[in-house]
């Protein structure tokens, strides 16, 4: 599973060769003489991400960054949330981390080396490095024990840890038989320290691997448990909202004495400011850390903040720029901007249990009418999205085995412009001899109300209205349409547009689990939005969650990837490219693991 | 006298308690999201959302949640913690209320500048060309949205994304206490366009009421005894055609206060006006709730002083 | 939103000036004269066939209807094609005529104003001329009342209740998704100034030498409110209606700049500005003609009181 794509930071943007031909094939056939050269033009202006060049940057300096979006949670125990991910990488070190140009697999940070997995894939060993110091006001190395607090306490409901059942439910003492969580913040049996520089993780199931990728995440990171401990039996914690501690290059200005950095070094909504730790120890970390100091500025309107920072020197801004941002840069900045792949998908959850969408070939018929190019279009083009045509998306193992760029080949999925004819084709396999649907029911419709949002999302009503369905459409915050509206199925919300999961590490089981398998439909915070419960899905999927090796889980995964398609179980809509830009003074380096956000500890000043 | 000022401001506790118990409700019943998941964050389990809800409460029938919000107004000031930073919102509002007073005192000032002069002349040059250019430039700015005037100004005159690069743009805000100049700087366009819409009102207000005394007999009175023009105007016109300013004054000093939400937006004024905003977009309700209450309080606050200041200038207000 | 608050407070203020003495005949006698004003309502005329016959308009016009999307109207960023043969208003980021849409928009913008006016006009009324009349508890409870209602956000009231009732409604149905939410959320704050107005010009009505003759002759409360007193408020009724209009129309745009209100694809200006915000800078057409069309339809209105106004206070006049 993986974290939630915010489309307000998220808005998404475009990628490849193949992703320009595929829209230049479309129907929409365009007029405008601009398209011409923009496909003459360099699909990435300047570094390639993966290409990028990591180090040998210029020490020192301030960096100045203009976000429209705000943290959410700071607690390495809590923050899941790409934009969290920006500053939790930069100021605390889990035991593995993805390096910037590495997306497949996380490099050793804390841990000295890759785990050891023994004893059939039921025990993890981890080693990790001695002299890694936390920060002030703690002052002392960190030992395997911080390792396991930090681990235990994301069973403990103060801190509100949103994966720990999901990834660490296996280990020995955490979940019961039936699968609910029991540990609730205290030791558990199954996390031992048999010494200071060594944890060890007793399984209850053969998952190793899956516990091995969680491992990236961070609430890995260690947490000093004589200082949070008072702390986190508060409801809810003020770790991570008051007082916090560093272990990684940089850390929130704080009172040193108390580390409380809430309107010190954070003020939420407002700024933040990130100063280096002075307990860090740059021989034990692989990050450069260039940069002295990095301020961030938060709100202000998106136009706005992105000429800024197109205009200005040392600025940055690390979320989403609006597209004429984009369309700006491209052609007076391109030194200013990249396009990173693989940065998730949406599609358009359908209501799989009730209504009309229950039938497949309505779902077929669906897929089959909307124009996936338009799309892209209003998202600003193929630089930054191209059509969706599978669930595995691009940078994530499976995504070629399952399709690639076109996708499989069934009548549905091979017109990104949409085709009527085939769809009303469906529509009379569904039951309904004229090709329009003819039932009495009206489609409740609920998206998310930003502006480029809702234009898309108005596309799917094009295609729904195309099909003869009345459509109800309601654009609410993301906040509310999530957790009053999709993520509840006695809601009976028929169709939510713009919906995603981007992976929280490389295996694609995170990208399929969560919103596709059936038994994990619960009344509230539902995160399979389209209720898609199909028992061989469900069996298929608890089968390839065994399944041991890169290779052969890249195939069990690209397999259900393939009968997702075939039973139509959501109507896609595009893959995402994520764009970035920074000021001209800036040698901004894409973490293209965590959907493509400056990385802090990397980038520089020219 | 006394007696009507307690009355009044009984009044305005009371006033004060129903909008409570109207926010309460209107969030409560009504919520536009489940306060437990936005707690509990993204893919929470069912069992922490539980848990969650039985901490914030959800689960105590909708009285002794009331009763609990109200304690924990009156008692400790504590009007609850962000969902998602966890922040105190009483310390949220601390923080933002500096913002949100200097641009809403610099606009009055501004406001009032331009205004006053404007709406007494106008007056007195009643359909000269003056008159009907400021009366035609007034009515256009009554009625033009703010948020696009503001968006306008900054693509003319900011100073990183204008044609002509005249003043500070958006985001540019800093406090009063870090740096006077560039405070100073950095709210001088704010306050011209949220000025523009109000002085419009003011200056439009001012001329009716101003054309209105100067038919009054007494006016003519003072005339015929020969007092010079300019003193007429000014102390016997000017003097009793302002009393409507007076309650535009209170009026706007006391939602500008509550946090001017559009004009903070655009120019990314960390104030009252923006802290609710962005709670909004994000049912942060304890965030909503607060800044909903602190913007009442000044609404309330200034419809009483209003009053009072009526009742002493107008001894013919009696109390109702 | 601070437009609305502030337009208000302006009306408040000029509310006081006016006396209610003029009876109807001589008060169009006076409008006739004030060329802006006719030329004002002439305007608002012209948007009210506009907006009544806007299938036709679009048909003559020769453009698409309001929602028909057309991707290859813009560029290979996603930007929209500006103004020429075919889109004289250029189109939206989903190649939608922008034309097409204002003319529409023309009938959303009316219904809120007028709609929304008639209902808190009638509430107001209604609660004025009892508070007035009858003053004491029921005047006290009343004029308490607006001032919570006054000292309430408009624009929170409004995203809470959008954002709450938004799909299905709310309240037993009696709050509507979409138009039905902006009408509510109008009505239950406007008619607190009506309210405020009638009040004051009843309570000095009631003092009167004619309501005094009705009185002593023996007439019923009601007759002496609705015979004696009301045909007295007309005149201002009419004025202040037409001034709360515009600020009506004003709150809509606002509520849609937010996310709140007429439900997409329907157009709407405001949403339309709001929509524009994001490619100001490379679609200039698509801010421009909607906000212009607000800005003349409210000034067309605001100056179509002042002349009412002025007709109604000659000493006013301009």
């Amino acid at each position: 599973m993986s974290h939630l794509i915010n489309t307000r930071v998220f808005a998404a943007v475009g990628l490849a060769a193949a992703a320009a031909t595929l829209a230049a094939c479309g129907s929409s056939s365009n007029s405008s003489s601009n398209t011409n050269t923009v496909k003459q033009l360099p699909l990435k202006p300047g570094e390639s991400p993966s290409q990028q060049q990591m180090y040998n940057g210029k020490k020192g300096g301030t960096l100045q960054v203009y976000n429209q979006e705000d943290f959410e949670h700071l607690d390495p125990g809590a923050a899941y949330f790409s934009v969290d991910y920006e500053a939790m990488y930069a100021t605390q070190r889990p035991l593995y981390a993805y390096m910037p140009n590495n997306d497949t697999l996380a490099a050793p940070d804390l841990a000295t080396a890759q785990p050891t997995i023994s004893d059939g894939g039921k025990t993890v060993t981890v080693h990790i490095k001695p002299n890694v110091m936390f920060g002030p006001p703690v002052n002392r190395a960190v030992t395997s024990a911080d390792v396991a607090y930090a681990i235990e306490r994301g069973a403990n409901p103060n801190i509100g840890n949103a994966y720990f059942g999901p990834y660490f439910g296996a280990i020995v003492g955490a979940e019961d038989a039936k699968g609910k969580v029991i540990a609730n913040g205290g030791p558990i049996a199954g996390i031992t320290t048999p010494n200071p520089t060594t944890i060890v993780f007793k399984l209850s199931s053969p998952t190793a691997s899956l516990l091995v990728g969680a491992l990236s995440l961070p609430l890995s990171a260690p947490v000093p448990a004589s200082f949070a401990k008072p702390m986190d039996a508060k409801k809810p914690t003020t770790y991570g909202s008051k007082y916090v501690v560093a272990t990684g290059p940089y850390m929130f200005k704080a009172n040193p004495k108390t580390g409380e950095f809430l309107n010190v070094g954070y003020f939420p909504g407002k700024s933040s400011v990130l100063v280096r730790n002075p307990n860090w120890n740059a021989k034990t970390d692989p990050r450069p850390a260039y940069l002295d100091q990095i301020n961030i500025n938060v709100g202000g309107d998106q136009t706005v903040i992105g000429r800024q920072v197109l205009t200005g020197t040392n600025t940055m801004e690390n979320d989403t720029p609006a597209n004429t941002i984009v369309k700006l840069a491209y052609q007076k900045y391109p030194s200013q901007i990249v396009f990173t792949p693989g940065a998730g998908d949406h599609y358009m959850a359908v209501d799989n249990k009730h209504g009309p969408f229950k039938n497949v070939n309505v779902r077929r018929a669906v897929w089959a009418a909307i124009d996936r190019t338009a799309v892209v279009r209003v998202l600003g083009g193929t630089l930054v999205a191209a059509p969706m045509t599978h669930f595995i998306y691009p940078g994530v193992a499976g995504y070629d085995q399952s399709g690639g760029a076109s996708g499989p080949q069934v009548p549905w999925n091979v017109n990104p412009a949409g085709n009527l004819a085939v769809a009303m084709k469906y529509m009379k396999a569904a039951g309904y001899p004229t090709g329009k649907y003819t039932g009495s029911a009206t489609i409740q419709y609920v998206g998310e109300n930003a502006p480029t949002a809702t234009a898309r999302d108005e596309i799917g009503v094009q295609a729904l209205t195309a099909l003869g369905f009345k459509v109800h459409a309601t654009y609410v915050d993301q906040a509310t349409m999530y957790s009053k509206y999709c993520g509840v199925p006695a809601q009976n919300i028929d169709a939510c547009p713009n919906v995603g999961w981007i992976r929280d590490f490389a295996d694609p089981q995170t990208v399929l689990y969560v919103p596709f398998w059936g038994p994990g439909i619960v009344p509230t915070n539902n995160s399979d939005w389209g209720q898609v419960d199909d028992p061989k899905i469900n069996a298929a999927m608890d089968k390839a969650a065994l399944v041991v090796g890169d290779a052969a889980r890249a195939q069990a995964w690209a397999n259900i990837d393939r009968m997702l398609v075939d039973q139509a179980v959501a109507i896609p809509e595009d893959f995402d490219f994520q764009p970035n830009i920074v000021g001209s003074g800036v040698r901004g380096i894409s973490d293209i693991w965590d959907i493509g956000t400056w990385d802090y500890s990397f980038s520089s000043l020219k | 006298m006394l007696t009507f000022i307690i009355r009044r401001i009984l009044w305005g506790i009371l006033a004060m308690a129903i909008v409570i118990a109207i926010t309460f409700l209107l969030f409560y019943l009504l919520p536009s999201a489940n306060p437990a998941v936005l707690r509990g964050g993204r893919n929470a389990s069912p069992a922490t959302i539980a848990y969650i809800s039985a901490e914030l409460g959800l689960d105590k029938p909708i009285y002794t949640q009331f009763w609990d919000y109200v304690k924990n107004i009156v008692l400790h000031f504590d009007l609850g913690y962000s969902y998602y930073s966890s922040a105190s919102v009483t310390g949220l509002i601390a923080d933002r209320l500096p913002a949100t007073i200097s641009l809403a005192g610099g606009a009055i000032v501004v406001t009032l500048l331009a205004g006053i002069p404007v709406g007494i002349v106008s007056a007195i040059k009643r359909r000269t060309f003056f008159d009907r250019a400021a009366m035609g430039t007034a009515l256009v700015f009554v009625s033009a949205p703010i948020y696009w005037l503001g968006l306008i100004a900054l693509y003319l005159f900011a100073a990183d994304i204008g044609r002509f690069r005249v003043f500070d743009g958006s985001g540019s805000y800093v406090a009063l206490s870090t740096d006077p100049g560039r405070w100073f700087g950095s709210l001088i366009l704010p306050w011209i366009v949220l000025a523009a819409t109000l002085a419009a009102v003011y200056a439009r207000v001012l001329r009716g009421s101003l054309i209105d005394v100067m038919g009054e007999d007494y006016i003519r009175t003072a005339r015929a005894k020969g007092l010079r023009e300019r003193r007429v105007i000014m102390r016997h016109g000017v003097r009793s055609a302002i009393t409507p300013i007076v309650t535009l004054i209170g009026l706007d000093v006391g939602s500008l206060l509550g946090g001017a939400v559009l004009t903070e937006s655009v120019f990314d004024i960390p104030g009252i006006g923006r802290l609710n905003y962005d709670a909004i977009a994000h049912s942060d309700f304890p965030i909503v709730q607060g800044t909903v209450l602190l913007a009442a309080l000044f609404i309330i606050a200034a419809n009483i002083v209003v009053d009072i200041a009526y009742a002493y200038l107008d001894p013919r207000v009696r109390p109702s | 939103m601070a437009d609305a608050e502030r337009g208000v407070t302006g009306l408040q203020a000029e509310g006081g000036e006016i006396a209610a003495r003029s009876p109807l005949a001589l008060f169009w006698r006076r409008f006739r004269k004030d060329r802006v004003a006719v030329v004002s309502l002439g305007f608002i005329i012209f948007l009210i066939l506009i907006a009544a016959g806007a299938p036709l308009v679009v048909g003559l016009v020769g453009i698409p209807g309001p929602t028909v999307q057309n991707l290859s109207l813009t560029d290979a960023f996603g930007s929209p094609l500006g103004p020429g043969s075919g889109h004289p208003f250029g189109v939206d980021e989903l190649g939608r005529d922008v034309m097409a849409r204002v003319i529409y928009g023309t009938r959303v913008s009316l219904e809120v104003g007028i709609i929304g006016t008639v209902v808190a006009t009638m509430i107001g009324t209604v609660l004025g001329l009892i508070a007035g009349f009858y003053r004491g508890a029921i005047d006290t409870l009343l004029s308490r009342f607006t001032d919570v209602v006054l000292s309430f956000p408009v624009l929170v009231l409004g995203l809470g209740l959008g954002a709450a009732c938004g799909v299905r409604g709310c309240a037993g149905g009696l709050i509507q998704p979409g138009l039905g939410t902006i009408l509510f959320i109008i009505a239950i704050v406007n008619w607190t100034y009506v309210y405020r107005i009638v009040r004051g010009q009843v309570l000095s009505l009631r003092e009167k030498d004619f309501v005094e003759a009705a009185r002593a002759l023996g007439a019923s409360d009601s007759r002496i409110i609705f015979r004696e007193i009301l045909p007295n408020l007309i005149a201002p009724l009419i004025v202040y209606s037409s001034l709360l209009i515009p600020l009506n129309i004003l709150l809509e745009a606002g509520l849609s700049f937010l996310g709140v209100g007429i439900r997409p694809p329907a157009a709407s200006w405001g949403q339309m500005i709001a929509d524009a915000t994001n490619i100001f800078q490379t679609a200039w057409w698509y801010m421009t003609f909607p906000g212009l069309a607000l800005l003349l339809t409210v000034l067309a209105f605001n100056l179509l009181g002042d002349g009412l106004q002025d007709a109604l206070n000659p000493r006013s006049g301009r």
